[in-house]
């Protein structure tokens, strides 16, 4: 009974802040803003599914947006098809396009798992690597998705009042399927594939069905995202799931610390919002770009050589790391400030939509550099203790 | 008896190498069994075939009455699943997680709650979870690790971390438990400790030992059947007294008599 009790409430605090995010953006966004948080929670989800790949089951796909787009284009073509024929709302369509997506792919990972995951792990790369691009080359290609056209999702959805709740649902679902399969013995056995696959095999735990029941179950959620996002945009284009997505997915992982599924959700939620905003910066300085680039750039080689030295808590070394870093990207920009007396400098201007891929794979390389381990390393946000210790 | 283990003839060859030639012998069920020979002789190889991790090129090995490698070659997995468990030399532990949960993924190979209840965190799942920790707790503290239990594996002492592997491997419910080397690296105090203890694990615990050890006066106090391996061939098997005084295992390993 007590059992039933947690469980219904923390069902319902899920339903609930899924509700709370989308009465806040609806009530208090502009129409882009509700963009981001949408944009938000499908990056949430894609982020989590693929670190049970990646980071959990230690697995290196890299061509995660594939079964994004198979998702999406999978509801999008139901949809197209078939709604018209069949008596349900948008509200209640919308979900069951959702699972034809996450079908549709889930088949599509099983596909690509099967073969490749009985082999080393370089291997899985490579395979997904090359289904992204058979799937963009499908895509552009067949007639019945309006090949480089795009396919218009008709009725529109989600253009008009778009359900947000629906897709932090699937975020928050994605979340709680993770952390609940953590907290079980069979999870353990998916970080011990991880951790080492001979000792894991002498075990008796099944390698190769342990790998693959990750890879499918991620591919599942990729596609409900897809599956969202095809009725969210009501139009679908090849280009919009290019290696490109793939890679900012892959970054959010990394640089979220792999394994952490609090890592992967912050990582998510910043990275997701950065490129819709560079996109919106018209004009930066030039000057500007290059006085932050030299102060990034000294913060962190000075920060690394200073880090080494640093002992103690760990807070009073993130102070200090950060008193560092603010200094150094204000001496960067005043020295912008400074460049900009340069003739040659002063008017030269430049675009967010232009630099952004410099700065995400920027930021990446830094943040390597950094902390290899990620932000969060393989540590997860508790209600008890805020950030447990590094358990796993 | 019927052997628990048949070698029967099994050999393995890398390329020109032969690194286990014909190696034949019957282990019976609560056998305290010793592996001994110099380095390269082929011991861990005989340990990799017996858990499947490679396959014989001719003869065959039984487990009960099931051929597990040979004409037919089961996974490890499946061979574990059987009832033979193992330690590697070379320590492979689950670096970042704790000793406990070492363990428990030890005896989740027993477990039968879905991966669908584990996503669901339903009670077969929990119930699962809770009894494997409380058994992994038991076998943590056979091996007197009790303390440790929440520590990251890979943060534990060389010779904890060699006593941790044993638990985990005994928490699979082994009929046949496999250690490679298992004093390598403790102190006198130590290793006598660990004798007591293995003697445990067969006596208490009813589970059949195949070891491999250098430790000569471990070997010798505890084994009750030997079995010396040089260049991957068999030279000599008997009680720790045969072994002793065996001219070939003199010249061969032991140097002098013991
Ligand atoms: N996978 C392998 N490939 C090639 N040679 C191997 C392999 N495994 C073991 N050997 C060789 O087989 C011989 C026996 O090795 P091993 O069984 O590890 O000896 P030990 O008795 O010291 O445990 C060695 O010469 C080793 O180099
Ligand atoms: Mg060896």
């Amino acid at each position: 009974m007590r059992f039933w009790g947690v469980r219904l409430a923390s069902i319902a605090g899920g339903i609930g802040l899924a509700v709370l995010i989308h009465w806040i953006a609806l009530s208090q966004l502009s129409a882009f803003g509700v963009r981001l948080v949408v944009l938000a929670g499908l990056y949430v989800t894609l982020a989590v599914s693929l670190n049970l790949i990646n980071g959990i089951t230690g697995q290196f796909s890299i061509g995660h947006a594939a079964f994004y787009q198979v998702g999406a284009y999978a509801a999008g073509l139901f949809t197209v098809k078939v709604f018209s024929s069949q008596p349900l709302t948008f509200m209640l369509w919308v979900p069951v396009a959702m699972i034809v997506g996450a079908v549709v792919a889930s088949a599509a990972g099983l596909l690509v798992g099967l073969p490749s995951l009985r082999l080393r792990g370089d291997y899985l790369a490579i395979v997904t690597l090359g289904f992204g691009e058979i799937i963009r080359i499908l895509s552009q290609n067949l007639k019945v998705v309006g090949a480089a056209s795009g396919m218009a999702i008709e009725p529109k959805m989600l253009s008009q009042s778009p359900m947000v709740w629906l897709c932090w649902l699937l975020a928050i679902g994605s979340i709680a399927l993770c952390r609940n399969l953590l907290q079980t013995a069979h999870g353990l056995s998916f970080l011990a594939v991880r951790e080492d696959e001979i000792a894991s095999s002498a075990m008796g735990i099944n390698v190769t069905r342990t790998k693959v029941a990750a890879f499918v179950l991620g591919s599942a959620l990729a596609g409900a995202a897809g599956g969202f996002y095809a009725h969210y945009e009501g139009f679908l284009i090849p280009t919009q799931f290019g290696m490109e997505v793939s890679f900012i997915i892959l970054t959010m992982v990394v640089l979220g610390g792999s394994g952490s599924i609090t890592g992967s959700v912050i990582a998510a939620v910043a990275l997701s919002a950065l490129p819709e905003l560079l996109r919106n910066i018209k004009t930066i300085p030039l000057a500007t770009v290059i006085g932050l680039t030299i102060g990034v750039i000294a913060a962190v080689s000075l920060g690394r050589r200073w880090s080494e030295q640093l002992h103690g808590p760990v807070r009073d070394r993130v102070l200090k790391l950060s008193g560092l870093t603010g200094l150094c990207l204000g001496g960067g920009y005043l020295l912008g400030l400074g460049l900009r007396a340069l003739p040659a400098l002063s008017e030269a201007t430049t675009d967010g939509n232009r630099i952004r891929m410099v700065i995400f794979a920027g930021t990446l390389v830094l943040l390597m550099l950094v902390r290899p381990q990620g932000v969060l390393g393989h540590r997860e946000f508790g209600l008890g203790k805020w950030l447990r210790e590094p358990a796993r | 008896m019927k052997p628990l283990l048949s070698m029967k003839g099994a050999t393995i060859r890398f390329g020109g190498l032969v690194a286990v030639k014909e190696v034949t012998f019957d282990i019976r069920p609560g056998d305290l069994f010793g592996l001994i020979g110099p380095n390269g002789a082929g011991k861990t190889t005989c340990f990799n075939l017996i858990t499947g991790m490679y396959q014989v090129s001719s003869g065959e090995i039984l487990f009960g009455e099931d051929c597990i490698n040979g004409a037919r070659k089961l996974p490890p997995n499946k061979i574990c699943e059987l009832g033979i468990a193992r330690t590697f030399q070379n320590i492979r532990l689950f670096g970042a997680l704790s000793a406990l949960e070492n363990v428990v993924i030890g005896g989740f190979l027993r477990s039968r709650s879905s991966l669908f209840s584990a996503l669901t965190l339903m009670p077969p799942a929990i119930k699962d979870t809770r009894a494997l920790e409380a058994k992994a707790m038991e076998y943590l503290k056979v091996m007197d690790l009790e303390e440790d239990a929440h520590t990251r594996a890979r943060d534990l002492p060389y010779g904890k971390q060699r006593r941790l592997e044993i638990a985990r491997a005994m928490a699979t419910n082994p009929k046949l438990i496999l250690l490679d080397e298992p004093a390598a690296g403790m102190n006198p105090q130590e290793s006598e400790q660990l004798s007591r203890t293995v003697r445990r694990i067969r006596d208490d615990y009813g589970k059949t030992v195949l070891l491999i050890e250098h430790d000569m006066r471990f070997v010798m106090n505890l084994c009750e059947r030997i079995v010396v391996l040089d260049h991957g061939e068999e030279i000599a098997f008997g009680g720790p007294d045969d072994i002793r005084n065996n001219p070939k295992v003199i010249e061969a390993y032991l140097g002098e008599p013991v």
